[in-house]
C-alpha cells in the first residue's frame, strides 16, 4: 500500500523528506498542505500524538500502514530502510554514528536558527487553530506578532556561521558529500542552510567548498524533482514556525 | 573493570546522559573499562579529559581508536556495533517511534527535568565551595551554553518563568509517557528498547522527585514499566556503578505496586 506524504514547499524539513522519498524511489503518494497558513493542523493531516508534539514543529507527516510519523531525519531514516534506492546511511555503525551525530547537530543547533531567521524575515500572518502543543503556539504568536528577540537572531546568524565554517571544514579533504558517501546528513543539512545565503551573506563569505557542495546537492536529480514541486519562485524563502532554540542556551 | 571489547565509558553517575550509553552496554552484554568523571567536580572539564573529548561533554565513549559522543547517537552505535540482543525494533515504523521518542526527551522532556535537577541538586552541591575556584571551574568549560548553564545552577538564577515552563513539560511529559505505556508493554515497540533506556534515566526517580504527578494510582503504567525496567539484570549492574545518593533514588522502584 502506497504511503501518503503531507508535504509543505521543497525547503526545510519538507525538502529532506520529499528528496529522500525520490532518492529512494519511495512507494509514496503526494499531498501538499500549506504549511505557513498552519493546514497541518487541520482536517487533511491525521492529528496523531507523535505529529501534534513532534518537536521539529511545522513538518512534513509520512503515514504508512496507518501510522502518522513525524520529524525529517526520523522519517529519511524509515525511507531508507523500506526503499529501493541506493543507501541515504552509511553501513558501518562508526560512519553511521557519525552521520547521526551530525544530524543531531542540525536538528538541535541549525534547524532552529534558521526557522528563526527565516520566519523573522517572512512571518505568517496569521495564527492556526487547532495547535496542540502550547509552545509550538506561542512560536506561531509570537512570529505573527513580529516578536522576534534580538539576542536570539544574533544568537542565530551565530549558529549558522559556526555551521558554515563546519562544513566547510568537513569538506576541506576534498571529499564531496560530508560523510564521504551522500547521506541523509547532506539532505538535511542543505535544506535548513538553502535560505540561509540570502539571511546570513558573511557566513558563507569565502566559503568555495560549502558553496560548491550546496550547488551539488541542489544539482542531485531528487533535490531537483523535489524543488520543481515548488508554487512559489523562490521556496527557500518559505518558512513555518520550525524547532525551538535550545532553553538552554 | 578490565574488558577485552576494547571500549572505555567516561561518565558520571547512572542516570540521564551518563546512564544511557552505560545502560545500553550493559544490556548488550559489551564489557567495558569504566572511567567514572565527577561531574560536580568538574573533572570533564579537564585537560585529561579534554584530550578525549575536546567539548567536555559527558558521556564520551572510546572503542580502540575510536571516539564518540552524544549519548543517544552513542546508544545506537552500540546496538549496531556489537552482538547481543537488539535494542532498536526490526520494523522501520518500529524504529521510527525509537527515534521520535529518544529526540522528544533528549529536546523536550529532558531538558525540563534537568533544569529543576541542576536547581534542586547540582547547584546546591557546589554552591558551597569557594566562589573564587569556582568561577575557575567555569572558565574552563569549552562550551559557552555549557558556561551559561553553569552559572544560572550555581547561582540559582534559573528565571521563575523558566522554572514554571520546565514543570508544565514535566507534568505533560508524564501524562504522554503513562498514554504511551498503556497502549503498549514498552515506551515506542512491543520489545524492550533504547527508548526504553533512554527514557528510565530521565525517569527512574520519578516517584521520588515528583511524587505528586507520578505514583501507583495517577500513573500504574509508568510505574509498571520502571519497575520492569529495574528488575532487569543490566539495570541492576548498571546502577551498581552509581556513587551518590541521586543514584540511589533507583531504590524507591523496590516498593511493593500499592
Amino acid at each position: 500500500m502506497s504511503a501518503i506524504l503531507y508535504h509543505g514547499e521543497p525547503n526545510g524539513p519538507s525538502l529532506t523528506v520529499l528528496a529522500a522519498a525520490f532518492e529512494k524511489e519511495a512507494d509514496v503518494t503526494l499531498a501538499r498542505v500549506d504549511l505557513a497558513a498552519g493546514e497541518r493542523h487541520g482536517d487533511r493531516v491525521p492529528h496523531a500524538f507523535e505529529v501534534a508534539q513532534s518537536i521539529e514543529g511545522e513538518g512534513p507527516v509520512l503515514v504508512a500502514d496507518g501510522v502518522a510519523m513525524a520529524d525529517s531525519v526520523f522519517l529519511a531514516c524509515y525511507l531508507d530502510d523500506t526503499g529501493t534506492g541506493p543507501a541515504l546511511r552509511p553501513a558501518d555503525p562508526y560512519a553511521r554514528w557519525q552521520m547521526m551525530a551530525w544530524c543531531r547537530y542540525v536538528i538541535e543547533r541549525v534547524a532552529p536558527a534558521a526557522a528563526y531567521l527565516g520566519l523573522a524575515a517572512g512571518p505568517p500572518q496569521t495564527v492556526p487553530a487547532g495547535i496542540a502543543s502550547a509552545d509550538l503556539a506561542e512560536r506561531w504568536r509570537d512570529a505573527t506578532a513580529g516578536r522576534f528577540d534580538p539576542a536570539k537572531l544574533a544568537d542565530s546568524r551565530t549558529k549558522i556561521t559556526l555551521a558554515v565554517e563546519k562544513i566547510e571544514a568537513q569538506l576541506a579533504d576534498g571529499r564531496d558529500w560530508l560523510m564521504g558517501d551522500f547521506s541523509i546528513a547532506d539532505l538535511e543539512s542543505y535544506a535548513w542552510l538553502a535560505g540561509m545565503p540570502a539571511l546570513v551573506p558573511d557566513a558563507f563569505a569565502g566559503k568555495p567548498l560549502t558553496e560548491a557542495w550546496l550547488a551539488r546537492v541542489r544539482a542531485r536529480p531528487a533535490v531537483a524533482r523535489a524543488l520543481a514541486l515548488a508554487t512559489v519562485a523562490a521556496p527557500e524563502t518559505m518558512w513555518a514556525p520550525g524547532p525551538e532554540i535550545n532553553r538552554w542556551g | 573493570m578490565s574488558a577485552t571489547s576494547g571500549v572505555t565509558l567516561y561518565h558520571w553517575e547512572p542516570n540521564a546522559n551518563s546512564g544511557k550509553p552505560m545502560l545500553a552496554l550493559f544490556e548488550k552484554g559489551v564489557a567495558f573499562d569504566s572511567h567514572y568523571l565527577d561531574l560536580l567536580n568538574f573533572d570533564q572539564h579537564r585537560p585529561d579529559y579534554l584530550a578525549i573529548n575536546p567539548a567536555g561533554t559527558i558521556p564520551a565513549m572510546t572503542h580502540g581508536d575510536l571516539v564518540l559522543t552524544e549519548s543517544t547517537a552513542i546508544m545506537e552505535y552500540v546496538d549496531e556495533a556489537f552482538p547481543g540482543p537488539r535494542l532498536m525494533p526490526a520494523d522501520a515504523k518500529d524504529a521510527w517511534r525509537v527515534r521520535w521518542w529518544m529526540k522528544f526527551m533528549d529536546q523536550w522532556l529532558a531538558p525540563s527535568f534537568s533544569m529543576i535537577g541542576w536547581s534542586v541538586f547540582v547547584g546546591p552541591s557546589v554552591r558551597s565551595r569557594d566562589p573564587a575556584e569556582l568561577e575557575q571551574a567555569i572558565e574552563r568549560i569549552p562550551m559557552p551554553e555549557r558556561r551559561v548553564a553553569w552559572r544560572k545552577a550555581i547561582s540559582g538564577a534559573f528565571p521563575p518563568e523558566e522554572m514554571a515552563e520546565s514543570q508544565r513539560r514535566v507534568a505533560l511529559g508524564i501524562g504522554y509517557l503513562e498514554e504511551a505505556l498503556g497502549q503498549r508493554e514498552w515506551l515506542a515497540s512491543d520489545h524492550y528498547s533504547l527508548a526504553d533506556i533512554n527514557g528510565f534515566n530521565l525517569a527512574y526517580a520519578l516517584p521520588l522527585s515528583q511524587p505528586a504527578l507520578s505514583n501507583d494510582t495517577l500513573t500504574p503504567n509508568i510505574m509498571r514499566w520502571l519497575r520492569a525496567i529495574y528488575a532487569r539484570p543490566a539495570t541492576k549492574a548498571c546502577w551498581a556503578l552509581g556513587r551518590t545518593d541521586m543514584a540511589r533514588r533507583v531504590t524507591i522502584l523496590e516498593s511493593e505496586p500499592a
